[in-house]
Parts: C-alpha cells; sequence; structure tokens
C-alpha cells in the first residue's frame, strides 16, 4: 500500500513558468544584485571588488563544503566552526609554542580535522547519539580544548607560557603566505590563496558528489538509507566518511583563518558554523537542486558575500547584515521547500 | 435481531490511478465482532481509514444507526463515535504520562476543561473507567512501566472513553503473547456484550477463532466473502482472502537444475521446527504464507539481515554466512525487498540511478561514474521490463506504483545472480505490472535459483514452479505447481488450528 | 553539575592559597586583618572572562592576592548575569571578608551587591557599575583612551583628514571611546568620518577585516582608521595590508597584548599607536583598593587607573617584544600609582 507514491502523476509536466522560476530565479537574484551594487556603489564593479568577495567567503565557503557533505548523507555538522576554530589554535601552538615548520602545522591540523570527523562518525553510526547531539557535544568540547594548552590565551610570539618561558616561535613566512601570498592573474598580486583553495575545494567536492560512485551512493544514503543499505552499500562507513571529509574541511578552513590573521586567537567559532550552514541550505535553491550540492553552496556564499560587501560599501551598519543574511536564507528556504515540487512532495 | 450500527453502500477510493476500494458494501452490527480479512494490499487499512475519518471516499455513503456519516478528520470520526485502536500500541497511549492521565486525556484536550489539573479528580475519574473496564492497574503508574497488554488495554480502555458506537481495533495482538492476548478478548467479550459493534482486523488464526462472531474477506478492493453462519467457515475465509480466480496463468512448469541454496536444519526462531529447503536453478519457487509465518524471516537470513537461530546453508557447495548485505550481494545472492517506499526506493534519485544503485561499480572507472554506460542499462531495463515512463531520467516518483515496482525488480536483474530473492514484489502493483514482472523473472530464472515471497495464491499459480507454505516460521507444504490440490495448500497456509476443529468439511 | 563546580572552585582556591603561602611575607608591617594575612578570604566574582584582557587581569588580581598573603576564591559565571548574582550569594555564604566584582550588568548585581554589604562584607567593582555609594568603582578610563589616541592621530596627521571609524553601539567600554571621538570631531570640523562599520561576529577580526576591505574599496581617500578596540585595529590592519594601503593608511587604536605589539612593529605596519591600560595593573589595584577598605582606610568612590599612550617608535626604539618586555621598559605602564597606602605589598617584578 503506497498511496503516496501512487497517487503522483504518470507523465511528466512541461516546464512551466514556475519551474523555471524555481531553477534560475536565484541565480537571477544574485545578477541583479551585482547590477545594483555596480549602479549605486562606486568602486562596487571592479576586479579587485570580485575578488574580496570570493575572499571574504573563502573560509565560510569552505566550511560550507564541508556541511554540504554530511548534509548529504542526511546528517548534520554542528562541530565545523569549533573545528575550525581549534585548527587556527593549533596551527598557532604548532609554530610559536613548539616552535615547528608550517608544513607540520597544516599536516597536524589536517590529521586533527579528520580525528575529529572520525569521533563524529562513530558517535553516530556506532553509539547512535543523533548527529546533531553528537556534533553539539563535540562543538563543546572543541571550544573548551582548544583553551587548555594555553590556559585561555591566544597564542602570539612572545607570549608568556603557563610554566612561564616566553614562546619564541614564529609564523613562518610560508605558512603566512597561505592567507597573504596573491596570484598574477592579469593583474599582478590579484587572487589570494584561499580563493584558489575555495575553488579547488569545491570543484573537488564537486567531483566527488556528482561524478564518482561514492557521492553517489551518499546522495542514496541521504534520501533512503535503508534502500542504499538493501543494495548493498556500507553506510555506516560513508557516513564516517562525510563526518571526515567535514572535519578536514573545516580544518582547512581554520588553517587559512590562523594564515589570515598570524595568530592563534581563542574564538568559539559560532559564527563560522552559522554562516556556512546558511550558505549550504541557500545552496540548495541554486538551479532548483532541492538537495545539497557543491556548486549551490559555493553560489550561496557568494551571494551572502556580496550582499554583505554591498552593504558594507553603502555604509549599512552591522546589524543589518544579519538581517540580510537571515532573510536570505528565508527566501532560499521558500525556494527550496515550498515552491519546488521535490521538496514539497515529502 | 441485528442491530446495525454501520452501514457502508458503495465505497469507493482511489488513489490517483491505483484504485484501492472498487464498491464496498458492508453491514456492522451491534454487539457483534466482525472480522475483516485481507491479504497485503486487499484495501482493508484504506477502509479503516475512511471510516477513522483519515481519507474521505470517492463515491458511497455510510451510515451510522441510520444516519449520514461522513467524517472530515479523525477527531470528527471519533465525536460521531468511530473510535480506532491503531496496531501500534503506543499511537494510542502517552508513555510518559500515568495511566490516570492518559484514561483522562480526551477530557483535557477538550475545550472548556478548566486551566488547572485537578489530580485527585482525575484518579477518581480515571479510576471509575479503569473499574468498568476491570482494569486492575493503579491509575498513578507510568505507562511506560505497563506491559504491552495492560499498554494495549488502557489504550482501548481510553477508546472506550468516547462511549464508541463502533470500535476499529487494527491487528490489537500483533505484539501481544497468547497470555497477554487471552486478557484482551476478556476485554472484548464485555464490550460485545454492552452492545458495541466491533470492526477487529487480524491474521492470527487464533485470535479469529477466538473473537470472531462473523467473517468479512477482502481482496482486491472488493469484499470476497462474508461468513457469519455458525460454525463459521475460517478456511473458506481464508480462501476468500487469498482467492484464487484462476486467472489465464500460462505457464511452462521447468525441471529443477542443480540445487544452488542448500539450507539444513533451519529454525529461524528460538522454539520453532526446524525445516531443510534446497532452491534450484531454472526453478522459481513461491514462497506463501500468512503475514508472521516466517515468509519475510527467510528471506532476511536467505540475504544476511539476520542470522537464523541454528542451521547450515550452503550456496553452490560452499558454507555461506552473509554477514553484510554486501556479502551476500558479492557472494551472488540479490533481495529485492518488500514495502518498496521504505526499504528500496530512492526518491530523490531518478529512474537510471535508481536502477543502476546496487552495482554501481560495474558502471565506473577507478570510481568515476560513466553515465553512457548507466544509460544504456537504464535503457535496456526499461524496454525489458516494459516501465511507462517520458525518459529514463523522470523522477521515479513521477511514475506509477507498478512502474516503480518493475523499476526495483529490474535493478537486480541487470546482473546475474546464483539466488534471487523478491520479498512480496506485487505488492500494491497493478495486475498489467505484476503479469510483467512475473514473465520477466520466469525468462530470466535459467541459470539461478529464484525464490519469491507472495502473499496471494494467484501470484504464486502465477509465477512459480514449485510452492512452499510456510507457516508457524517453518515449513508446511512442498507442492509441484502442477495439478495443484488447492484445498490442500489453503489447509497448510491456515495450519493444524483449522485441522484440530475438524468442523471445516463444507466448502463452497 | 554546581556541585562539582563547587568542588572545583575549592580545590582551585585551595591551589591559590598555597601559592599564597610560598610568596614572599610582609605580614609583619600590615594592619589588621592582615597581620593574619593568611584568614582574610576575599572572592572575585567574574562576569567576562575569555580573552586576553581578562586572562591579564586575573593574572594582576592573583599577583596582588599573593603579594599580600590572602586567600583568593574565583568565581567565573561565563556571561551569565543571572548565575555571577548566584555566585555573589556562594561568596557570602562561604564567609568572605571582600569580594571584587568584575563586569556585569548593573540590573543584575545591584541587589546582590547590596546583600553582601549587608552581610558586612566589603565589595569592590571593576567595569560595572552597581550603583552603590559603599562601593568604590575600579574603573580604566576609556574616555581618556580614546582621547589619547585620538591626540595622536591630530599629532601625527594635522587636524583635516578622512577618517574611518569601527564602532559596535551598545557595548559600554566602546560606548565610552565613542564620546572622545564625537568630541574629538567636533572640536577639528577638518576631521570627516567617511565610514562607521564595525561587527563583534567572531573570529573578530576576521570578519572586521572583510568589512574594512570593502570600505577601503569605497572609500580610497581614507588616511586613517580609528578603531579603539585591538581586535577591530587587528581586522582594520589585515584589510590595509590586503589592499596594498600600508603606506597611505594609519591606525590608532586602545588595548594592547603580546600579539599587538608584532603587529604593530612588523615592518611598515599602518598600525601607528595604541593606548592602553594594563590589565594586569588593573587587577592588582582592585585587590589593592578591597585591601584598603578591609583595613578600614579611604579609597574614594571612583579609583581611576590612568592610561598610556604607545606607539610604533616607541615600541620599534626600544626593541619591545612583549608585555613583559613592555612593562620593563615603560614603568607608568607596569604599575600605577593607584591605591598605594604605605604599609601595602607591591607584587614582585
Amino acid at each position: 500500500m503506497n498511496m503516496q507514491t501512487d497517487n503522483l502523476k504518470t507523465t511528466r509536466p512541461k516546464r512551466t513558468a514556475t519551474e523555471i522560476a524555481i531553477r534560475y530565479g536565484f541565480l537571477a537574484l544574485m545578477v541583479g544584485l551585482v547590477i545594483f551594487f555596480s549602479v549605486t556603489t562606486e568602486g562596487f564593479a571592479s576586479p579587485y571588488s570580485a575578488v574580496f568577495i570570493f575572499q571574504s567567503v573563502a573560509i565560510t565557503g569552505i566550511l560550507a563544503l564541508g556541511v554540504t557533505a554530511t548534509l548529504v548523507v542526511d546528517g548534520f555538522d554542528l562541530s565545523i566552526g569549533s573545528t575550525a576554530t581549534s585548527a587556527l589554535m593549533l596551527s598557532a601552538y604548532v609554530l610559536v609554542v613548539l616552535e615547528m615548520n608550517a608544513f607540520v602545522a597544516v599536516a597536524a591540523c589536517l590529521v586533527m580535522g579528520a580525528l575529529v570527523g572520525l569521533i563524529n562518525g562513530i558517535l553516530i553510526v556506532k553509539f547512535r547519539v543523533p548527529d546533531l547531539l553528537a556534533t553539539l557535544g563535540m562543538m563543546f568540547l572543541l571550544i573548551g580544548l582548544q583553551r587548555i594548552p594555553t590556559q585561555g590565551r591566544s597564542i602570539a610570539t612572545g607570549m608568556t607560557l603557563p610554566d612561564g618561558r616566553v614562546a619564541e616561535g614564529t609564523f613562518s613566512k610560508a605558512f603566512l603566505a597561505l592567507g597573504r601570498h596573491r596570484f598574477d592573474f592579469f593583474i599582478d598580486n590579484l587572487i589570494p590563496v584561499s580563493v584558489i583553495v575555495l575553488l579547488v575545494v569545491g570543484l573537488l567536492v564537486w567531483v566527488f558528489m556528482e561524478l564518482t560512485r561514492h557521492g553517489r551512493l551518499m546522495y542514496a544514503i541521504g534520501s533512503n538509507s535503508r534502500a542504499a543499505s538493501l543494495a548493498g552499500t556500507n553506510v555506516n562507513r560513508y557516513k564516517v566518511l562525510a563526518y571526515m571529509i567535514s572535519g578536514v574541511l573545516a580544518s582547512v578552513g581554520g588553517i587559512l583563518l590562523a594564515a589570515r590573521l598570524g595568530r592563534g586567537d581563542i574564538a568559539s567559532g559560532n559564527n563560522l558554523l552559522l554562516d556556512s550552514v546558511a550558505a549550504a541550505l541557500i545552496g540548495f535553491a541554486v538551479l532548483g537542486a532541492a538537495k545539497p550540492n557543491a556548486f549551490g553552496t559555493i553560489i550561496g556564499a557568494l551571494f551572502i558575500g556580496i550582499l554583505l560587501q554591498g552593504l558594507t560599501m553603502m555604509n549599512a551598519p552591522y546589524y543589518t547584515q544579519d538581517f540580510v543574511k537571515g532573510a536570505v536564507l528565508v527566501v532560499a528556504l521558500v525556494f527550496t521547500f515550498a515552491l519546488s515540487k521535490r521538496g514539497g512532495a515529502h | 435481531m441485528k442491530n446495525t450500527a454501520v452501514e457502508l453502500v458503495g465505497i469507493t477510493k482511489a488513489f490517483g490511478e491505483n484504485t484501492v476500494l472498487r464498491g464496498i458494501d458492508l453491514e456492522l452490527h451491534a454487539g457483534q465482532v466482525t472480522v475483516l480479512m485481507g491479504a497485503n494490499g486487499a484495501g482493508k487499512s484504506t477502509l479503516v481509514k475512511v471510516l477513522c475519518g483519515v481519507h474521505p471516499a470517492n463515491a458511497g455513503t455510510i451510515k451510522l444507526y441510520g444516519e449520514a456519516f461522513s467524517p472530515l478528520t479523525p477527531s470528527e470520526a471519533i465525536r460521531s463515535g468511530v473510535v480506532t485502536v491503531h496496531q501500534s500500541i503506543n499511537d494510542g497511549v502517552i508513555p510518559d504520562l500515568d495511566v490516570a492521565s492518559n484514561l483522562m486525556l480526551d477530557h483535557l484536550a477538550k475545550p472548556g476543561s478548566g486551566f488547572f489539573l485537578n489530580k485527585k479528580k482525575n484518579y477518581a475519574e480515571a479510576r471509575k473507567i479503569a473499574a468498568a473496564m476491570a482494569l486492575d492497574v493503579d491509575v498513578r503508574q507510568l505507562v511506560s512501566e505497563l506491559d504491552l497488554a495492560d499498554r494495549q488495554l488502557v489504550a482501548i480502555a481510553r477508546a472506550m472513553a468516547h462511549k464508541p458506537k463502533l470500535l476499529i481495533l487494527d491487528e490489537p495482538t500483533s505484539s501481544l503473547s497468547a497470555t497477554e492476548a487471552k486478557r484482551l478478548f476478556v476485554l472484548l467479550d464485555r464490550l460485545r456484550d454492552s452492545g458495541v459493534a466491533i470492526l477487529y482486523i487480524s491474521h492470527r488464526m487464533s485470535d479469529i477463532r477466538r473473537i470472531s462472531d462473523r467473517i468479512v474477506s477482502m481482496r482486491d478492493g472488493k469484499i470476497s466473502g462474508v461468513f457469519e453462519e455458525s460454525p463459521l467457515d475460517y478456511e473458506g475465509a481464508v480462501r476468500a482472502m487469498l482467492g484464487h480466480s484462476m486467472t489465464d496463468a500460462n505457464i511452462q512448469i521447468q525441471e529443477p537444475g542443480t540445487p544452488i541454496m542448500q539450507m539444513k536444519d533451519i529454525v529461524l526462531q528460538e522454539g520453532a521446527t526446524a525445516f531443510s529447503l534446497d532452491l534450484h536453478a531454472n526453478e522459481v519457487v513461491a514462497i506463501t504464507g500468512l503475514v508472521g509465518s516466517g515468509k519475510s524471516g527467510l528471506a532476511n537470513v536467505l540475504f544476511g539481515l539476520s542470522k537464523p537461530h541454528s542451521g547450515e546453508m550452503t550456496l553452490k557447495g560452499a558454507p555461506y554466512n552473509p554477514r553484510s548485505q554486501g556479502q551476500a550481494i558479492s557472494a551472488g545472492v540479490f533481495l529485492c525487498p518488500k514495502d518498496r517506499a521504505t526499504n528500496a526506493v530512492v526518491q530523490d534519485f531518478d529512474i537510471t540511478k535508481n536502477i543502476t544503485l546496487p552495482f554501481l561499480a560495474r558502471h565506473s572507472l577507478f570510481s568515476f561514474l560513466n553515465f553512457g554506460s548507466e544509460h544504456v542499462t537504464a535503457q535496456n531495463t526499461i524496454a525489458d521490463l516494459g516501465i511507462i515512463c517520458q525518459s529514463d531520467t523522470d523522477e521515479i516518483g513521477s511514475l506509477s506504483g507498478g512502474n516503480q515496482q518493475k523499476v526495483m525488480v529490474g535493478r537486480w536483474l541487470v546482473e546475474e545472480s546464483d539466488l534471487l530473492v523478491l520479498d512480496e514484489p506485487f505488492q500494491g502493483v497493478d495486475i498489467k505490472a505484476r503479469r510483467d514482472i512475473g514473465e520477466k523473472i520466469r525468462k530470466t530464472a535459467t541459470a539461478r535459483a529464484t525464490a519469491v515471497m507472495v502473499s496471494e495464491m494467484d501470484e504464486a499459480l502465477e509465477i512459480a514452479d514449485r510452492i512452499i507454505v510456510m507457516n508457524d516460521q517453518t515449513i508446511v507444504g512442498d507442492h509441484r505447481n502442477e495439478n495443484i490440490d488447492l484445498r490442500l495448500v489453503l489447509t497448510q497456509v491456515v495450519g493444524q488450528l483449522n485441522n484440530a476443529t475438524g468442523n471445516d468439511e463444507h466448502a463452497n | 553539575m554546581t556541585l562539582s563546580r563547587r568542588i572545583f572552585m575549592k580545590i582551585a582556591g585551595s591551589a591559590v592559597a598555597l601559592t599564597a603561602g610560598l610568596s614572599p611575607a610582609f605580614a609583619g608591617e600590615m594592619p589588621a586583618p592582615f597581620d593574619n594575612a593568611g584568614d582574610v578570604k576575599i572572592a572575585l566574582v567574574r562576569y567576562l572572562s575569555t580573552g586576553d584582557f581578562f586572562q591579564a587581569y586575573l593574572s594582576g588580581v592573583e599577583s596582588q592576592a599573593a603579594a599580600i598573603g590572602v586567600d583568593l576564591r574565583i568565581f567565573d559565571s561565563r556571561q551569565d548575569a543571572a548565575l555571577q548574582a548566584d555566585m555573589v550569594d556562594q561568596a557570602i555564604a562561604l564567609g568572605v571578608d571582600g569580594i571584587i566584582i568584575q563586569h556585569g550588568l548593573t540590573e543584575a548585581m545591584q541587589d546582590a551587591a547590596q546583600r553582601a554589604i549587608d552581610a558586612g562584607i566589603k565589595v569592590v567593582a571593576f567595569d560595572v557599575n552597581v550603583e552603590n555609594a559603599a562601593i568604590p568603582q575600579v574603573e580604566q578610563s576609556d574616555y581618556l583612551l580614546g582621547k589619547l589616541a585620538l591626540e595622536q592621530a591630530i599629532a601625527d596627521n594635522g587636524n583635516t583628514w578622512n577618517a574611518g571609524y569601527v564602532y559596535v553601539a551598545g557595548i559600554a567600554p566602546l560606548d565610552r571611546r565613542d564620546v572622545a571621538w564625537q568630541d574629538v570631531k567636533a572640536a577639528n570640523p577638518g576631521i570627516k568620518e567617511l565610514a562607521m562599520f564595525g561587527t563583534l561576529d567572531n573570529p573578530i577580526a576576521n570578519s572586521v577585516a572583510n568589512q574594512a576591505r570593502s570600505v577601503l574599496q569605497a572609500n580610497p581617500s581614507i588616511t586613517v582608521m580609528f578603531a579603539p578596540y585591538d581586535e577591530f585595529a587587528k581586522g582594520v590592519k589585515i584589510a590595509v595590508d590586503e589592499a596594498g594601503m600600508t603606506d597611505q593608511v594609519d591606525i590608532y587604536s586602545a588595548d594592547i597584548s603580546t600579539a599587538d605589539i608584532s603587529a604593530m612593529r612588523e615592518a611598515g605596519s599602518a598600525w601607528a599607536a595604541t593606548v592602553a591600560t594594563n590589565p594586569a595593573v588593573v587587577g592588582e589595584v582592585s585587590v589593592r583598593t578591597l585591601a584598603m577598605l578591609l583595613a578600614g582606610e579611604e579609597t574614594g568612590h571612583n579609583v581611576v587607573v590612568p592610561p598610556t599612550l604607545i606607539t610604533q617608535a616607541f615600541l620599534n626604539d626600544n626593541d619591545i617584544k612583549n608585555m613583559a618586555d613592555l612593562s620593563a621598559n615603560m614603568p607608568q605602564f607596569a604599575h600605577a600609582d593607584v591605591s598605594v597606602p604605605a604599609w601595602m605589598p607591591l607584587p614582585k617584578r
């Protein structure tokens, strides 16, 4: 007895105006915004401005790609923000306190990210802790953990350590280059490393999710994990993998953050979490996908970036920014769930 | 004598193109327990949902003691006096509240019942209700601390608080033990004596024998038999439910080939009788039996979803003990599960992606998918099974139930298997799709062993070379599908319970 | 939860007491009750605790308490106003002699502070106005912080320039610094505020950097950025560097930390000057003021710790690398001559 599936039409409807609106509405809205800001705001329409926008969303964008990976398997990772700030602290700790080189710092962060993801995954698939709760726990754990080695202080060269020693290590040139180097692209010193990382990570996640069988199986798990399991998929392994992708990407974001700030700032990373979740959810609406997807996530991040850049240039106060983010998210969710047939059919 | 409580005339109900109820005429009488029997998909649940206000009927009328009754919501049905206790016990009670609160809940929810709780009054009222129902529990106890039977009784007591004219019980004993069920029957006897009309849905022959005054069998959206003369003709009722119109199933019975799957001394559950079973190549075996007879348990054991309590299995002579679905598949044992909506369909995927799901590795090189090869496979499956669609990129949800089921079956036919198990492949499928699927299964069966779990006799006769009957977690019958003695098969389906009475000689 | 926290506090408290016991004793010359300083219990009840400033403040409180030899208990409400009030009550129940209230909300702390006074406990408040005549207010002068930074900006750049201003309204110290900015703007009509921005989105420096870059893009004629909070200044500096405007823009800020020192000292850094009160010194002053109350001495209602101007040139000239160097080279930063009666032992440097 499958009434809910049986009562759907057999014929495929022609592409209606609504469907076109769902598919291209968000992209059109974004183009409209760009035109609007270009006309009204001096200096908005320039290659620098474009790069600024990309750079301002690079870190949240990378985190959002991690969120996307967990959303694909119908999970959720609340710990990405604090994983990122933990990576920020860890890289600073390795460089400044342990006085090791940039390579070690990056490697340590990536390993930590993978480990956090692994633990999240195991909590969820083996101990059956609901995903929101497991990653919430991990979030608090990491917020606390990152403060323990330095007793809650930020890490910077010359700081006095708990044992009275003075930290002599520095953020090495190579590490800082991750946040500060810019590649030439028609104009000298135009594109920062973080933007390249965002684009590369975005491309990798897109390829993995759309073009490989592993991505396909992860989408199957997200849509109907029981069906995927009965089709022979190792559901648990893919779920853990999704959380590990999320953890590693979060730590990549944290590394870039550390390289940009040039010090280890203690921070909860909650804003990073919220912004990246928003980007991933806005991504649902792009091209009417109605599902988590890498391309949409990056567009979602850019959408927020364009809005904030334009508003800041127009001297809009900071509290309008949260309002605008919220409004964009609500509109995107309406696009996804109310207008789209697939979103509404469930 | 007969006091008609409910009268249904010409009730029809369709979901899209799928007609589920095809003109139901039925009377239910006060002070009588009417048992409603029907295989999966016969329309029982839909009929109940029409009665209790979940779905409106497309056509037909319902009268409740002579007055027109067409509830739009469940609460309207309840107010009019039609109360339903659903199969899942915890749907009927709130486990984290005490018995008194549960019994009084509907009063509390009523508008104008006051803002503050009066505990004392509540307890007193609840005790009154409990006493009236001979319910021997402490009303201060949390429902979650009660055993299942008591919970079920509380759920029924709650229902009785509405003073129903018609009480519908949907498989109330499905999670109760025999002794627990006995207590329920005592209560039902009292309710019957008080003049309530009871509609009782069940598959358990023992329940039916104990409680029924009258049996109504449903099949394919229609009433297929009403049995009310004492002694009740249980076997006739089962036959009416499973049906056998001997449609022109024109199949060539095949000789069995080499044994592929050999099961030896398998005990499905603790306490069940051991059985052995060989499944041969070039042979389609239909396994039939009532709900709970062990059909699905057998399918699960074959596919590695559960372990048998004891016994051995060999696949092509080698020991076979799959620990996961993945292992079963790589060993060459495929399962097309029942309940496709929950177990098989990936709603977010199109037809192609649904078809290629289990064998993506064959469509990829270094993990990268070859969309062209997927497309070819999907096209072939669509053509082979006659799946009606616009293109292979249609959303799976846009297909009719029958075509969705073809996709789910087709998914497992694209690769060669040693043993293909299909659990209820004809569930919620129209007759045309059923024929197509059956034909395709038979056509491809030469090199493998095939086991098909079915609940209707027609389905078995249509598809099988050999029919196996299960009852009570073991195999009770094994027949070649040639000149088959249907009476014997049905007797085996119903089980010894019927034989014990020995009064089923008047077959119609 | 509460129980384990209490146990933890006890352990922490006794650990501090132990350190206190080991530190050099000056007890001989001190007035009662400090002739038996080990028996004097004081509590620090905190509202804000995460961040360098609050860590440094705590270390000042700890070192001054150790110098006197009193038993210090620390209660940390982690930005929970109601919990902070409960913690004052816990301290009262514990029988402490004095309480330092560090930050908090006036509405929440007023009654709790009064209950402590009623219980005969001496109370000092830092950076929270509990509106109680019996409670001295220890303050760093935020107005002066802003004022000194802006005076330096005028000394460096003259009184005609285009400014970007980083400000988030509703944060008390920032509001007080804002008064200085408004005053300076009114007095110097040549100073034009082209853009005002700011956010407290965490990590603050990163979020401010994103904003500042947009602002610089829209207003390329800005030459002075007034960022009266070091996290703001850090973000602005990142943006200025990224926009390649390091030579054009000067940043004036408030507060200082080791990381800030290295940022100011980077070659060609745009961060010209900052004005700061040493949070450790404020911590010391808080304890000393409380000690004076306990000894029955007069402290005055407002105890103001004066800020110090720190310029990039000064840091470079003296090769100052961290806060310790800064304290060593700048006596007025290392120690404030506030609440220092003759008998008061000072922390060892």
